[in-house]
């Protein structure tokens, strides 16, 4: 199990009610899983508790067997080992396309950094590109940039958070696609979260279907989306 | 959620500075609230008894009307720029702003030197038209003199906030308005002053604000206010008491109209809306009209800035082969020092606390942002005086480490630059916190939590992350703050150590002691250098717009 959430709650500071209620899952190495809600449900909410951009208030969480919230402990989120793709992409815009990858890497060795570095530019299919600065790419390729940056330090999880959004329809099924084969090869364990069946089919292991901050529905993309 | 977790989770560095930082910059305002109750001396029961209502009154009128007056200048001149076309309106447009660079307290001297019996005008009237007109029409050194000084040079804060707002807010209301056939007038009193309130609200709060703090102009002109009656107590009688009294008063009267702004602008903010709103379209007037406003607006240029720059320049040229020295450098050296201590702290201060709510997000890490900002709307004198008796306090509880140290003196901290640029960080943070604040807005939180998410501590990811995406911001408040400082007066002339002085108190100095045209040099500096400060303002502002 590379991840276990046991009844987590919680609610943001000036919400009447808990934004999430009593939330329990688990995840296998490797696994796709997919969050799948309306607007509103708490889809976000879940992926930033995991990364520890939030604090919940009830529950624990754990990554590969240590503890990462309880009652006592709250693990900070530059210690969690948790990568996550933001739905703006939020690369830096001072930095080019190396210098946004390599920023996660500064525990490495300058040749370990660099060969890192050639091999996720690579994964992605970006060479080329390292020298450009973020504005001077596409959608796309500033979308794969995050991708990049987010697998770079070999985090345990990757979180994306309504990664196609920004893309047109295309560009979106194709982008789709290529993330599955990328993070299968590369053996990653990720959640995705969206509000489009489509995406949860074509790229979930599994499915986790939430509504008003429950869990609803868990299950293989066949069981669940009919 | 355990107590223990609690402070766990939010007791990083940021939040222990911010604490620091807001307690040290409170001190000086609370000090005067702790000691304004205490027991009266005679000297206050005299003040209260002979005095006080003349304070009150006196500063009741100037603001009155200096409010009334600055209101009808700008918010007129702020709607004629905008809607109506006549000859250099792309000029007028940002010179009408240039008042502005001129303290009030130059202005003041400035002008008296025009008026008075050697002055400019009335040597003319003898000389070449042999009248000799009786001295008394050509006093200003009175109230309405004064009103008249504090209004054409201040009236650009209201012009500023009301011309953006109606540039941006009004087009379609003003059309609607027109097709509906409203004459001018009854446009500008039915339609442009009514939609524009929260605007001319907030302008002339700022310009009452800088009226409450002055100490040149009325001093100079010799008139009793509560700022003036500050300075006689502590260094005519060596009141500190009855100061602290006075400067309690004083800034009672700032939270009445800060108070007020708040109840007058009701619920709407003005804000700088970004939607891309169609701007008014300016029209064209009748020959006649276009002629007549012109000339009101030359004359506002005119007398607001362009006599009194000539005739500094002037005077400047007189004297100036006389005024530099080495002395003089000192001077330009003296102030540039200080503002730049000062903007370097301010800065990181500011940083700090920025970056310090901008991650908290909770009501109590607002609330320090707020008394982040209050400093700026206390005046100088009141704060001078806050941070002099809180000096002098902790003096008194250092005293044993002075022993201890071999350093036999009784007071250290109170007779050092180190009060004076205390009490400068406590006034002008807010000049500092404002960009970086708005800077830490447009580029919100994912860029940090990203950096975060990648493995960097909070501390690494701001000087990675955050710092290098607001630099711009910075720069600005680094720039505002360095301006702010060197023109500075009332603050400086209560705090400055024995034998320092800047630009602006020996300016201010040299006109006291009846040397007007010796002052001409360090003025203009001081003018130029607000006037980068205008072009700076602007060129954020307009960058912040993209
Ligand atoms: N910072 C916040 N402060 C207060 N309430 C918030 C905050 N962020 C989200 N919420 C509320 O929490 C609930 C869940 O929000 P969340 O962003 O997790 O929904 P979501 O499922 O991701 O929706 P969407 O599909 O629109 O992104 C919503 O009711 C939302 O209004
Ligand atoms: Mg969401």
């Amino acid at each position: 199990m590379v991840m276990q959430l046991q009844n987590v709650t919680f609610s943001y500071r000036n919400a009447k009610e808990k934004t999430i209620q009593h939330m329990s899952m688990e995840m296998e190495k490797g696994e796709i899983l997919t969050i799948l809600g309306q607007s509103g449900s708490g889809k976000s909410t879940v992926l930033r508790l995991i990364a520890g951009l939030e604090v919940p208030e009830e529950g624990m969480m754990t990554i590969n067997g240590s503890t990462m919230f309880d009652q006592e402990t709250f693990v900070q989120p530059e210690k969690r080992g948790v990568g996550m793709v933001f739905q703006d992409y939020a690369l830096f815009p001072h930095m080019t396309v190396a210098g946004n990858i390599k920023f996660g890497l500064k525990k490495m060795k300058r040749t370990e950094r660099n060969d890192r570095l050639a091999s996720v530019i690579e994964l992605v299919g970006l060479k080329g590109f390292e020298k450009r600065y973020p504005h001077e790419l596409s959608g796309g390729q500033q979308q794969r940039v995050a991708l990049a940056r987010a697998m770079a330090p070999n985090p345990s999880i990757i979180l994306f958070d309504e990664p196609f959004s920004n893309l047109d329809a295309d560009l979106q099924i194709k982008i789709r696609d290529e993330l599955r084969t990328i993070l299968k090869k590369a053996g990653i364990t990720a959640i995705f979260v969206t509000h489009d069946q489509a995406d949860a089919r074509a790229i979930a292991d599994r499915v986790i279907l939430m509504e008003k901050g429950h869990i609803v529905k868990i299950g293989t993309p066949d069981l669940i989306l009919c | 959620m355990n107590v223990f977790r609690f402070f766990r989770l939010h007791a990083n560095s940021w939040s222990i500075m911010s604490i620091i930082f807001m307690l040290l910059i409170l001190s000086p305002t609370l000090s005067i609230f702790v000691q304004i109750f205490e027991k009266p001396n005679e000297n206050w029961t005299h003040i209260q008894e002979f005095l006080l209502k003349n304070y009150i009154q006196n500063t009741i009128t100037i603001v009155f009307f200096t409010g009334l007056f600055s209101i009808l200048v700008g918010v007129s001149l702020a709607w004629f720029v905008t809607a109506y076309t006549f000859p250099l309106r792309r000029f007028f447009k940002w010179g009408l702003i240039l008042p502005l660079a001129i303290p009030p307290y130059i202005g003041a001297y400035t002008y008296h030197g025009i008026v008075n019996y050697t002055g400019v005008l009335q040597s003319t009237l003898r000389n070449e038209f042999n009248i000799t007109a009786n001295p008394a029409y050509f006093d200003i050194m009175n109230i309405p003199g004064a009103i008249f000084i504090f209004t054409i040079f201040l009236y650009p804060y209201v012009y500023i906030i009301t011309r953006a707002y109606l540039e941006q807010q009004s087009a379609s209301l003003i059309e609607n308005a027109r097709l509906l056939g409203s004459g001018p007038l009854e446009l500008f009193f039915h339609v442009i002053m009514p939609i524009s309130r929260t605007a001319i609200i907030g302008g002339a709060s700022l310009v009452i604000l800088e009226v409450l703090n002055d100490y040149g102009v009325v001093s100079y002109f010799g008139i009793q206010v509560f700022t003036t009656a500050i300075f006689q107590a502590w260094f005519g009688m060596s009141d500190v008491a009855s100061a602290i009294k006075l400067a309690g008063m004083l800034m009672a009267i700032v939270f009445l109209i800060l108070f007020l702004e708040k109840v007058l602008r009701g619920r709407k903010q003005y804000s700088y809306s970004n939607a891309k709103v169609r701007p008014l379209e300016p029209i064209s007037l009748s020959r006649e009209k276009t002629i007549l406003l012109f000339v009101y607006v030359l004359f506002i240029f005119t007398i607001g800035f362009l006599i009194p720059f000539v005739q500094l320049f002037q005077w400047m040229m007189l004297t100036y082969e006389k005024v530099i020295s080495p002395d003089f450098l000192q001077l330009i050296f003296n102030s540039v020092y200080v503002s730049l201590i000062s903007s370097f702290l301010i800065m990181i201060i500011a940083l700090v606390i920025g970056n310090f709510t901008r991650l908290a997000d909770s009501p109590w890490s607002k609330a320090v942002s707020r008394i982040t900002v209050l400093g700026y709307s206390i005046p100088g004198a009141v704060i001078a005086i806050g941070v002099l008796t809180f000096f002098l306090w902790l003096d008194r509880h250092l005293n044993m480490v002075y022993t201890a140290l071999g350093i036999d003196a009784p007071i250290i901290l109170s007779l050092s630059l180190v009060m004076l640029i205390f009490a400068y960080v406590s006034r002008f943070l807010a000049i500092g916190f404002n960009p970086v604040d708005a800077g830490f807005d447009k580029i919100g939180r994912s860029f940090t939590e990203a950096s975060r998410l990648l493995g960097t501590s909070l501390m690494r990811t701001f000087f990675k992350v955050d710092l290098p995406m607001i630099r711009g911001a910075v720069f600005g408040g680094f720039t505002l703050v360095f301006i702010e400082v060197m023109k500075e007066l009332p603050l400086t002339l209560l705090l400055q150590p024995f034998n320092f002085y800047t630009l602006s108190t020996k300016a201010f100095q040299y006109a006291n002691d009846e040397a007007v045209h010796e002052a001409a040099l360090a003025s203009m500096l001081i003018i130029l250098i607000s006037g980068l400060s205008i072009f700076v303002f602007h060129a954020v502002l307009e960058k912040e717009k993209k």
